[in-house]
């Protein structure tokens, strides 16, 4: 049992420095600016130009555009923080926000860091640890290896380890998050290969090779429920997030709440999540993963100790600022919410990821210039975005244009209006998600939210790759239309017309002059 | 003015006549009358009024206001033509020099150059100079931020040149494979 006993102050906070880039840099500078303190971002070569530098009072350049040479240098960040006179540090999500070694190094700086402590991210960042502290809490976990498998385990001990298991299983990351590290193993022939490549992709991606095995269960929901911790020993949950619609074991749609979670199921399910935040002494923003079974069991599966990508939907329909309180938890202050209010949720929100991809080619990642931005707006939308026209999306960090979040009285009238908001989402330049998700959100079983965690991999594999959106005869006739007009208009277009004469010719001189500087396509 | 269109391997032909913002654009003999304006270098607000002056017929279903955005795509060299929710690939005759040979009426499209969206490595090379591949086909395997990614044909054709090769690092912008 893990708690930490501290005499606690208040901590002032004048200036944040904001460890991370792209949307969830900005939210955290809005996040300052709401409480006049003061947002400090850093940047890599790439992102110069970036919108959560435009909207910082200072910042400063961390090294060249690769993450290990900047958004993931420890040592430049806490430097820069002290150089900027911050008294915090935000790690937003990804990059360094589940680095023990960071908390800690921003905190041996005097440095307050916006989220759990060093301890805590050790414990639960282990995928092992936290499963153990899961069962002493008393809630139950996925079946699966009580111990990190070390590189030395034999083939033959791990196969013997997964019988005890069960099949189908997963191999995944101890060190892991977001998906990567993860391979699907159906019977004990594939297991080895698994295994091998597993390791070889965790060591890459989090430096840690140190894999475990768990048991697959059929057609599960991902349930998740948010947590708030402040020092004075307050855990609070939220309604659940509902986060099964997934490509890749990487999460695509979320929405809260969740039609397969009663109130009942509920109950349970966010007092599973407070007791092992409880027991662990958790602190600031969390979240406690959990899969859900057919027959309504639920199982622990893993802990972030972070504010998570998502969190916006769970601010609209509970009406609290989740990076005002982090904010405010780092400072000292007590969570003052009605813990009813959290778990009784005011209407539906569902969030769409908008990520620079072809979702025609395979979801490749489409990184480019964007010519031509505009967000959806109006009732019930919220947009969270790094990303601006003119702005390049490099092609150095994970390509998300937006979080395009929809908010309404109940689950039919959010989709509507999440349909409503992808109309209007123009990206000029690159390609978009724009196009599936206009199509994902006609299926009929995302409409009855009849879905698990494959689902959508299974359905995409079903299309065989046809287009999501294909025109029919009248766009096909605007298309042209278009683009035909468009020419006219530029003076680089060039008349292929074979009435036209010496007159012609003499605007076709003054045009090719103009094309010569002015290319069109 | 005339243009040849391209949507997705079929020509369109279509005349322009303008008067001020006005146009009158006939689409394969079809003809509208078109009130556009460009709000800026990418999107056109097209009034689109079907009622036939001509006696050739209107256009059904495209009466009423539309907002398009045309932008380049460099890796196709066409344009994504965006009506409503749909992207559409499009690409117009390309420029011609006055007083040269007309080059036979050949089709609006050139030569497909695939090419590798960012850095990475090449892992596998699915076709040989010399394939016929149909559009949407796999032609490379790339794997690039830790996830593998296979580019595929735009549309049908025959594969002339492949300069990919298994195991190969390669910058964003090499062209992998050609496709005439």
């Amino acid at each position: 049992m893990l708690l930490r006993v501290s005499v606690v102050e208040s901590f002032p906070l004048k200036k944040i420095l904001i460890a991370n880039r792209g949307e969830i840099a900005v939210r955290i500078a809005r996040a300052c600016r709401e409480m006049q303190l003061s947002p400090v971002a850093v940047y890599s070569e790439c992102d110069r130009s970036a919108l959560h530098v435009r909207f910082a009072d200072e910042a400063y350049p961390i090294g060249p555009s690769a993450p290990r040479e900047s958004y993931l240098r420890i040592d430049r960040i806490v430097d820069t923080a002290k150089r900027a006179g911050a008294d915090a540090v935000h790690p937003g999500y990804g990059f360094l926000a589940e680095n023990e070694d960071f908390a800690a190094a921003v905190r041996d700086a005097g440095l307050t860091f916006i989220g759990p402590t060093p301890e805590a991210i050790a414990l639960m960042g282990s995928k092992t640890a936290a499963r153990i502290a899961a069962k002493r809490a008393g809630v139950p976990v996925v079946p699966g290896t009580e111990d990190p498998l070390s590189a030395d385990v034999t083939d033959v001990e791990i196969a013997r380890v997964a019988e005890g298991i069960g099949y189908p299983l997963l191999v995944k990351a101890v060190a892991g998050g977001g998906g990567k590290g993860m391979r699907t193993v159906r019977d004990a022939a594939e297991l080895a290969g698994a295994v091998r490549a597993a390791r070889s992709e965790a060591g890459a991606a989090f430096g840690d090779a140190a894999v475990y095995l768990e048991r697959q269960l059929t057609r599960p929901r991902h349930i998740e429920v948010q947590l708030l911790g402040d020092h004075h020993g307050t855990v609070l949950p939220f309604v659940e997030r509902e986060c099964s619609i997934q490509r890749r074991h990487q999460k695509v749609v979320e929405e809260t709440p969740s039609l397969a979670v009663s109130p009942a199921l509920r109950a349970e399910m966010t007092s599973a999540a407070a007791a092992v935040a409880r027991a662990v002494g958790y602190t600031n923003a969390g979240t406690i993963e959990f899969l859900l079974d057919e027959s309504g069991r639920f199982y622990f599966l893993e802990m972030n100790t972070r504010l998570q990508v998502e969190h916006p939907i769970t601010e609209m329909v509970s009406g609290v600022d989740l990076v005002r309180w982090q904010l405010r938890i780092a400072r000292g202050e007590r969570l003052d919410v009605s813990p009813d209010r959290l778990l009784s949720p005011s209407g539906h929100a569902i969030e769409c990821r908008i990520y620079a991809e072809d979702p025609d080619n395979g979801f490749l990642p489409s990184p480019g210039r964007i010519l031509q931005l505009r967000a959806p707006a109006g009732p019930g939308i919220r947009d969270d975005s790094g990303a601006t026209a003119g702005l390049d999306v490099p092609i150095f960090y994970d390509p998300m244009i937006s979080k395009l979040i929809a908010w309404a009285e109940d689950r039919p009238l959010a989709i509507a209006r999440m349909r409503r908001a992808l109309g209007e989402y123009i990206v000029a330049g690159i390609k978009t998600t724009v196009p599936f998700f206009t199509w994902l959100f006609e299926q009929p079983e995302f409409l009855d939210a009849r879905f698990h965690t494959t689902y959508l991999d299974e359905i995409l594999k079903s299309r065989e790759g046809r287009p999501f959106v294909e025109p029919n005869a009248a766009e096909e006739d605007i298309a042209v239309i278009a683009a035909a007009i468009q020419t006219a208009l530029s003076p680089a277009a060039v008349d292929i017309s074979p009435a036209a004469g010496a007159e012609a010719g003499l605007a076709s001189r003054r045009w090719k002059a103009r094309a010569r500087t002015e290319g069109l396509c | 003015m005339q243009y040849e269109v391209d949507i997705d391997g079929r020509l369109r032909h279509v005349v322009v006549m303008r008067v001020g913002d006005r146009f009158t654009v006939s689409v394969d003999g079809r003809t509208s009358e078109v009130d556009a304006t460009r709000v800026d270098p990418y999107t056109l607000s097209l009034l689109i009024d079907a009622e036939a002056r001509s006696a050739s017929g209107a256009i059904d279903g495209i009466a009423g206001s539309h907002e398009v955005t045309i932008a380049p795509d460099p890796a196709t060299r066409q344009l994504t033509v965006r009506v409503g929710t749909v992207p559409i690939a499009v690409s117009l005759n390309g420029r011609r020099r006055w007083g040269r040979k007309d080059d036979g009426g050949h089709a609006a499209s050139g030569p497909q150059r695939v090419v590798a969206p960012m850095p990475g490595k090449v892992v596998r090379v699915l076709v040989k100079p010399g394939d016929p591949v149909r559009a949407r086909q796999g032609l490379v395997v790339i794997e690039a931020m830790k996830m593998e990614n296979e580019l595929r044909a735009v549309r049908d054709g025959t594969v002339t040149e492949v300069q990919a090769r298994e195991a190969a690092s390669v910058e964003a912008g090499a062209v992998l494979v050609v496709i005439a």
